[in-house]
Order: structure tokens, then sequence, then C-alpha cells
């Protein structure tokens, strides 16, 4: 019975992990950006969706698109208000913008989490769920919400791959991943193709922060352990690597779980940060690392 | 450079006498915590500015150092300097673990496993709260002293010392060669050194400073706690004091100390906004006038 | 001059024991291999000069000795002692210097403290520079040209003497083997000599070097013996002389005979050009890459820029097409171009095949096509795309096969291919020949007479293999150190300047 509680929790909230870590991995192999405001974005997805579904009883329904919205708008913020002018600065020197960038979105990451610790206070609260109820799998009660994440997550996941092996557009994003400049020559401009790889990076982020805040609750305060988890999952499983994110996803949400389980809930991160730590130094280009 | 230097032991005789013109224990107070967070920041500019490396996890130097002493004085109560000396030798060892795996590897790794690093400890503060007193904190029997103005003085000789130490390495043969290190390592390379040594170095000088500076805060404060010493926060505050006031020069680094915690007192009023207000500023500074505020005020005068 | 060569010729003992010993040294990058087997010794006091077109793999084989990349395969030896696939600062340690081909200063540091680093030694607790090291310095400082300017930070400092810098870095350690890498590119006649000079007294010293260029003639002078790579592999080993008469390296570098089949002049005459180029000026930082170019093209003509490496050509190509900033002006069609995105230039029918084909790597063959094409309507991308499968045939054959495994051939075609794609008013051709195989280059030349004769586009082919630029052209231009030095037919090409261009 325990090991299919397990199973099913590890596989929901692994399925969750990945689509909020697969944005992170777009925006990396897209725009070269580490984007550490990463959990920022997240959490204020959650954060709206609870405000316009509970807060102002708008119903569930509305708050997810709400929260999703918002999602996609501070990613376009982040986009615009940081990191693009950071690439573009004069100002700074061409070896040093990768790092600047990186401060930039950190910086940007504080500022959204005390903005919505000063709007929301730091209190966790819940997004309402989509679908109520609960439903027996294999002996198990579970609630009807994790099988819908679940769903959900693969959806996206689907309907993201889709995008990019069967869409022009999709291919385009591709194309830019690999080789930039070649992608200017066959006449793309690639503002147009970094514009839809932040929008796409916030509908991702934005329906991963509502169901997340759905299933575990959110507050600002857990900002930095999003953030902290997103990137080790995408370094785990190789940055650029879409397929090595999802799989990574796994490991790390098993982990967790079968630790929260096994040993203690406040255990739960634990190993899998121990695991990036090892990953790092005995194979820093993670699992199938591309660059 | 020699102007600059003049301006700066100035600037520091004045600074060092306030405490005794009779000023009140707050405004003491706060140019003691300015002298700890000028440490934790001219530390991360020697790897930043220099060697090129963004540490994202000061604050598990600073925390290390804190809780090293911190638990060697509730635990087993030892002198007061033995409890500093543990905790820093714990910094700079927990350090050296950390970097010299983590400096071998190449762009973003080494700043993910900073960050990964304070997350564990937090982790594990937290699990272990029993010893640790978890996220109440750890509170310290023994403190450096209890007059406020003596506390100002042994944090102020401790930024005295730090800067004069790091200003020494940052202008030695040594900061030539990091520097080099960070700037084009293909080309220092082929010159002959070998990069990771120095940036492994430039760590554990880093480490030993924060360490210090945090095993000493602890006696300052009386407690050990995440929130001031642990939490990714504290490292953000040590990167905005540094960036903010001008990176690579040793000296901004202090400045940024001081506007941060001036700042950060000057907004008390706006709660917690006042941090948003400075990391927006910081990010203004760091778009638009990369160099920070020395730069600003070298670029009036180039 | 031909007495230099003479007494050089003799001085050097044939027993003088090698310093550095290369042997199979081998590298590969995916689908290419960029260096096989190369095998060479350089003896103390000697120059060894290692020529070859780009592509050659002679700067793989001085990155591979210096640690920078890693050898698949073989041997570096050093007084007997093999560092191959050592880390770089452990063979500066060993005694071996390099002088990059792109200047590399710190920006932060004066000239002074550029030498000094070099001079410092490995050591941690070295609070001050000794007096000695900075003594030496500036003598290194005065021995290259450089006292003048000791206190200057590099960005004030005119281009040569970046490169005198990069020339006191090399020997700072001082090195029994000093590796260096084209070293005349960009400087005057002046310069040129000084350098030469310099490199010299490296040999007089006693040390090793080892001089790599694309030109045996700027080189025929100061070397004492010459090894000719191409694609990767030695072809010719011997005096300078010995190889310039060497059959095979005539065949690669002029290709074998000159053919010309100009369309008359009259053809173009009357027509509007669709390119043209007014007083075109590009400077990368100090170095000035084109000085005031004037360039035209008609419609439907055929033109080729003829150059040596660092001539300018791809510095041209990459201004028309908007990827670099210029001063002068550039029409397109009679409209100028500026303030256009590269991507809009593109798209208007100005496509260019770089040098480096930038393929996306990791695409398939028809995958790459597919992009170049993605503006088409269907129908009309797969009619092209059959069209260029039938100019191609190996394309088809290979559709499906990721692009970075193919051959250098193969990718060439597919860069062109791709291009092609995109409808092409004019299309610019940079170096397609890079590298590649003999019966390659046949085959790519047919492809050229196909495009020239049974379409409208027009051409723009830059080249340095000049057995491949005139065949097909109706017109050429000569590039030489960032200007136009010669205009005219093919025919009146072979019968002046052909010469120059072993």
């Amino acid at each position: 019975m325990l090991a299919v509680q397990i199973l099913i929790d590890g596989f929901a909230i692994s399925a969750l992990y990945a689509l909020g870590a697969l944005g992170f991995t777009l925006i990396f192999g897209v725009s070269g950006v580490l984007n550490l405001a990463h959990g920022a974005i997240l959490v204020t997805s959650a954060m709206v969706a609870w405000y316009v579904g509970t807060d102002s009883g708008g119903g569930a329904f509305t708050g997810a698109a709400a929260g999703v919205a918002a999602g996609v708008v501070t990613a376009f913020l982040t986009y615009g208000l940081v990191v693009r002018p950071i690439q573009r600065s004069k100002a700074i020197p061409a070896v040093e913008r990768e790092l600047f960038v990186l401060t930039g979105t950190l910086l940007w990451g504080v500022m959204l989490q005390i903005g919505l610790a000063d709007i929301f206070t730091s209190t966790p609260i819940t997004v309402e769920q989509l679908v109520t109820g609960t439903i027996n799998i294999f002996g198990v009660r579970t609630a009807t919400n994790e099988v819908f994440i679940a769903v959900v997550s693969w959806a996206v996941l689907g309907a993201l791959w889709l995008l990019v092996n069967r869409t022009p557009a999709g291919r385009r994003l591709l194309a830019a991943s690999i080789n930039p400049r070649a992608l200017t020559l066959v006449g793309v401009e690639l503002d147009h193709v970094h514009l839809l790889a932040w929008g796409i990076y916030g509908l991702i982020a934005g329906i991963a922060g509502v169901l997340l805040g759905s299933f575990l609750g959110t507050s600002s305060a857990y900002i930095p352990a999003l953030t902290g988890t997103a990137f080790a999952i995408v370094v785990l499983g190789g940055l650029g690597s879409v397929s090595g994110t999802v799989i990574a996803a796994y490991v790390v949400g098993y982990l967790e779980t079968l630790t929260a389980y096994l040993v203690s809930p406040s255990w739960r991160a634990v190993p899998a940060l121990l695991l990036l730590l090892a990953v790092l130094y005995f194979r820093p280009q993670g699992i199938l690392g591309r660059r | 450079m020699k102007k600059q230097l003049i301006i700066a032991v100035i600037v520091l005789a004045v600074v060092g006498i306030v405490p005794l013109t009779g000023v009140s224990d707050y405004i003491t107070g706060v140019l003691t915590m300015i002298c700890f967070y000028a440490v934790f920041a001219m530390s991360w500019d020697l790897l930043f500015g220099y060697a090129g490396e963004v540490n994202f996890g000061p604050s598990f130097l600073i925390g290390v150092g804190a809780y090293g002493a911190g638990l060697a004085d509730a635990n087993y109560g030892l002198p007061v300097v033995v409890c500093i000396a543990i905790g820093t030798l714990a910094a700079v060892v927990g350090g050296l673990l950390l970097a010299i795996p983590a400096l071998r590897l190449r762009g973003p790794y080494f700043g993910l496993i900073t960050l990964v690093a304070v997350l564990l400890l937090q982790d594990m503060i937290e699990i272990f709260a029993g010893t640790t007193g978890g996220e109440i904190g750890l509170s310290v029997p023994d403190v450096l002293a209890v007059s406020a103005t003596v506390n100002f003085y042994y944090a102020f000789a401790l930024m005295v010392a730090a800067g004069g130490f790091l200003l020494l390495v940052a202008n030695s043969p040594f900061g030539l060669i990091l520097q080099a290190s960070g700037q084009d390592p293909v080309e220092a390379q082929a010159l002959g050194f070998n990069i990771v040594k120095y940036k492994v170095v430039a760590f554990g000088i880093s480490a030993f400073f924060s360490g210090l500076a945090g095993a000493m805060l602890v006696f300052y404060l009386g407690t050990a706690s995440v929130s001031a010493m642990v939490d990714v926060a504290v490292g953000i505050q040590v990167i905005i004091a540094a960036v903010l006031g001008g990176r690579r020069t040793i000296i901004g680094p202090v400045l940024g100390a001081a506007f941060l915690v001036g700042a950060g007192e000057v907004l008390r009023p706006a709660g917690q906004m006042s941090g948003f207000i400075v990391a927006a500023l910081a990010l203004g500074v760091i778009m638009l006038v990369p160099d920070g505020l020395l730069g600003m005020v070298r670029g009036r005068r180039a | 001059m031909s007495v230099a060569l003479d007494i050089s010729a003799g001085t050097l003992p044939e027993t003088a024991p090698a310093v550095l010993e290369v042997r199979g040294l081998t590298k590969r990058y995916g689908g290419l291999v960029a260096a096989k087997n190369v095998s060479f010794d350089v003896r103390a006091g000697e120059i060894l000069g290692l020529i070859g077109p780009n592509g050659s793999g002679k700067s793989t084989v001085m990155k591979m000795i210096m640690g920078i990349e890693k050898p698949n395969a073989g041997e570096v030896r050093l007084n007997g002692v093999n560092l191959a696939g050592k880390p770089a600062y452990k063979v500066a340690r060993a005694g071996i210097g390099i002088v990059f081909q792109h200047s590399r200063p710190l920006h932060r540091q004066t000239v002074l403290q550029n030498i000094l680093l070099g001079l410092l030694p490995d050591r941690l607790t070295a609070l001050r520079a000794g007096h000695e090291a900075v003594a030496k310095a500036k003598a290194i400082a005065e021995r290259v040209g450089l006292s003048a300017v000791l206190d200057r930070l590099p960005a004030t400092l005119p281009f040569a003497d970046l490169r005198r810098m990069e020339l006191a870095k090399a020997i700072a350690r001082n090195p029994q083997v000093v590796l260096v890498d084209e070293p005349f590119a960009g400087l005057t006649g002046g310069e040129v000599k000084d350098f030469s000079d310099l490199i010299v007294s490296f040999r007089d010293e006693g040390r090793a070097v080892l001089l790599v260029d694309h030109n045996v003639k700027s080189v025929a002078a100061m070397v004492d013996r010459v090894l000719a790579l191409y694609l990767g592999e030695t072809i010719a080993e011997g005096s300078a002389a010995e190889v310039m008469c060497n059959e095979t390296v005539r065949r690669v570098y002029l290709g074998g005979g000159i053919s010309t089949h100009e369309r008359p002049e009259a053809v173009f005459a009357h027509t509007e050009p669709v390119l043209q180029v007014e007083n075109l000026s590009v400077f990368y930082g100090k170095a000035q890459a084109l000085d005031s170019v004037n360039l035209l093209l008609h419609p439907g003509e055929f033109v080729s820029v003829v150059g040596l490496n660092g001539a300018g050509k791809t510095t041209l190509f990459n201004a028309i097409s908007g990827l670099v900033p210029y001063t002068g002006k550039i029409f397109w069609q009679g409209a100028p171009l500026a303030g256009k995105t590269p991507a809009r230039i593109a798209r208007d029918g100005l496509v260019q095949c770089p040098e480096t084909r930038e393929l996306f790597g990791e695409m398939s063959v028809a995958e790459n096509i597919a992009l170049g094409g993605q503006h088409l309507p269907k129908p009309e991308r797969l009619s092209r795309r059959d069209w260029l499968f039938s100019l191609f045939p190996i394309l088809e054959a290979r559709a499906g096969q990721i692009a970075r495994t193919l051959s250098g051939g193969e990718q060439q075609m597919l860069a062109i291919a791709r291009s092609l794609m995109m409808k092409p008013k004019l299309l610019i051709l940079d170096e397609p020949t890079l590298g590649l195989a003999p019966v390659i280059l046949s085959q790519l030349s047919d492809a050229m007479k196909l495009l020239r004769d049974q379409t409208d586009i027009t051409i723009l082919l830059g080249e340095q293999n000049v057995t491949f630029a005139l065949p097909n052209a109706d017109r050429v231009y000569v590039l030489e150190h960032a200007r136009i030095i010669w205009e005219g037919s093919p025919t009146r090409f072979a019968k002046e300047m052909a010469s120059g261009y072993l």
C-alpha cells in the first residue's frame, strides 16, 4: 500500500517538477539565460491565482486563468526589464555579460519575493483546486487533483513536444538553441524567436505555478527553494536537454517522495541536493547534457 | 590609487572617531553592522571582481563560521577567542571542500554549487534543530563586549585588518595572476599559471574573512540564527553591497555596505519594502553603472 | 633576399638534436578531420615554417602542441618528455611559449604589468614583484620596442604595439620553443620587417621556432625549413624554395591550370547595379579591416573577390550582410541597406553562405534545408528542394543524416543548398573550398557553372583559391590588406596577377 502511494505521489510531483523545470531549460537553450527569478515567476502565478480565485471569490477556473496570465506577464517583464537591457548594455564588458545577467535575475527575483511578501505576507496559502474529491487507484485513496496535475503536466509536455517538432515556430526555437547565427542567416529575426521563447516560458511556468500552489501550497518564502530545485533538476538532466530535464525531474521527484515517506518530511529536499553535488563533481554535463 | 588610499584613510579615521563623540548606541550599532557587512562584501569581491567567479552562497561561509563558533560556545563553553577560531577554521575547511572540486568546472556550475551549499546548510540546521536551535536560533552565553562602543571597535578593527590584507593581496603579484585567471583563463594558462590553484586560494581567503566575521557576529548579536547568517537573503545582501559599491576595488564594497545598511535603516518605516527598494537600486546600478558607486565617482574624475 | 636563404640553409648542423618532436598528431571534430598523423621535428636555433591554406590544420596542430586542444592521438615530446594532452600551464612551464594570432591583452593592466605577468613565478606567496622581475620586464619591453608605452593601457595602443606585446609575453618565460601563429596579419610593410627581425632574433638566441602562416612567400626569407599541410596532412617538406616548387603544393594552392570563361562586358553594361558598395570601411577596435572599398555587381553577374587570408573578404561580406558596423554606403537594388536587420537583408534576397558554413549541426540534412525554405509556400519549397537535390544528389542520399557527421565537402554542399533554398537574388559565397579535397572542388565548380548559366542569381564569390575563383567569373576584384588593389576580367587577371598567388 505504501509502495503504491509512493509511486502515485512521486509520479504527480515529478510531473509537476518536470513542468516547472522545463521552462527553465527552454530559456537557457534558446536565450542562454539561467533565470534565477524562476521561482518568483512560479509563486507569482500561484499568488495571483489564489487572489483572484479564492480571496476575491472569482472561482477556481478564473483564478487559474489569471494565474497563468500573470506567469506570462511576469516572464515578459523579466525579459524586457532585466534580461534584454543587460544583454544589450554597452557599459558591460562582453566577458562579464553572463555574470551580470545572472546577478540581474537574482536581484529581480528578490524584488519579486519581497513585493509578494509585502502584498500577500509570507503565510503559505493554497490555490483552490480545479478538481476536487478523491479517486481510488489500486486501493489507495488519492486526491483527484493529484491525478489532474499529472495529466495536465504531461499534456503540456506533449504539447511542447508537438510545438518544437511539428510547427515552424517550434523548429525555429530549436534552431535558435543550436545556432542563432545560422538562424539569422536564413532570414529569421532572433528578437521574435526570443519573444516567443519567453512567452512560452511564462505560459509553462504559469501553469506549473498554479498547479504547484494547489498541490503543495505556496508562499513567497518558497521562492529560493523552488529556483534551487528547478536549477538542480535542469543541471542534473543536462543543461539544454529537454528529455534530460524530464528524466531528472522524475529522479528528483521520486527521491523527495521516498525520503519524505521513509525518512522524514523535513529531510525531503536533502538527498536530491546531495545527488546534485555528486553529479556536479563527477559528471557536470548531467545525464543527457549537450553543451 | 594613492590619492584614493589617502581619502580612504581619512574617511576611516573620521568614522573611527564617531562613536567617541557621544552619538547614540543606535548609531554605533548601525556602524558596527556596516563594518561586518563591509568584510563580507570585500571578501566576496575578491572572488567576483578579481577571479571572475560568482559566489551565490556567501552566506554558506558566514553561516558555517557563525554556527561553528556558536555551537562551540553553547555546547562546550570554550573561551570566546577559541570559539571564533573554531568557527573561522570550520568556514575555511568547509569552503575549501566545496571549492576545490567546484572551481574546476566552467560556467555557472560553480555558482550553482555555492547556492546548493547554502540550501543544504539551511536544511541541516533545521533538521538538527535540537542541537542548532533550528529556526529560532542558537543563543550563546558569551558576548564580545557589553558596551556598544567596544563592540564597534572590535568590528572596526576587523574591517581595517581585512581591508588592508585584501588590498595588499589584490595589488600583489597574486592579485595580478588572479585577475588574469578571471579575465582570460586561456592566456593565463599559456603563461604558465595553474588558474585553479589561484582561484582556490582566493576562495580560501574569502572563506577565512567571511567565517571570521560571521563568528564575531555571533558574539555581537548574542545568537546564531538562520535569518541573520545563513538565509539566501543574507547572501544576496552581500552581493548587492559589493556590486553597488563597485566591484574589483576592495574599497567599493565598503561603500556599498555602508549604503546598504544605511539605506536599510533610513527606509525602515517602509517595512520590508526597504529590501525591495535596495534590490531595485542595485539592479539599476548594474544595468546603468556596472562599475558601481565607486565607478561613478571614478568616472567623473576620468 | 636569396643570400639570406643560402646562409640559413647552410648554417644548421644536421646533427643538432631536435628540441621539439611531434609524432602522429591527430585531431577529429565529429565528422571533420582537422589533423591527421602530423609529424615533424624542430631543432634549437631553427625556424620551421608550417604552412597551409585555411582549414589545413596548422592552427589546430599549434593548439595541440600548446595544450589548448587535446589530441586524439600522437605525441609531443619536448627534450624527450611527452607533453601531449597535458594542460596548457604545464606545457608553458615545461618551456613552450606561444604568440597567439589575435592579440589578447589584459585590458585593465598596463603594458608593463602585462609583460610582468609572464615573468612571475608560479608561487602563491609573492607579495611584491621582485626588482629583477620588473627589470627583466622592462628589458623585454625595450627589446620588442615598447619602452615608450610601458604605463599605458592596451586600449590606447595601436595595433602593431599590441602584437609586440604578444611577442614580449611569449618569451617572458624564456622558452626553448616559441610557437608563432600568423604573425604578420594586419601589419604594414615596415612593421613586418621589424617583426621578422624579432622572430629571427629568437632563433639566433638558440630557441626552436615554429612559425605558422598561410603564405610561403611571406615567410620564405625567414624560415630554415618548411612543412606544408593540406586537409590536415603533410604534403611536402624541405627548404622554402623546394616546397614552393613542389608539384603537389602548386596544385593545391594554384589548383592546376587556370581557365576563364567570362561573358562579354556588353551583357552587363546597360544594367543597373544590383549591389553597390561605396567607400566602405570597417574597424575592429584598432585594426582596420576594410579601407574605402568600392565594388559593384550587375544583375546575373558572377564576380569573384580574390584575396589571401586576412585580406578582408569575410569582413566585406559581413558588412554587406549587415553583421558588422561600417562607415560608407551600401545600396541593394537601388535602396540603401543601412538600418536593416541582417535577417531582413537575407529575406530580401541578399543571402550569404559564410566561411564557417553555420549549419544546424544537430539537425538532419533535410531539416537544415527545410529551415532555409521556411519563408516559401509549401509546394514551392518542395519543388525547390527537388531542384537542389538534383544539383547535389549526395544530399538526397544523406537526407536523414545529422549535419555534424557529414564530411567537409557534404557540409559545404548543404550550406550552399540551404542558402539557395532562400531564393536569393544575390548569393555571397565565402571561401567555399576551405579544407576541401580537389575532387569535391570540381563538383562545386560544376554546380557554380550551372547556377551561372541556368539561373539569374547574381553571385559574389570570395576565394583565395584562384583556380576555383576564375572559371565561372565575369569579373574579378583583388582585395589585399583591406583595400581593393585591382579590378578586371578573369583573362586579364590570369595575365597580370595570377603569378602572385602562390
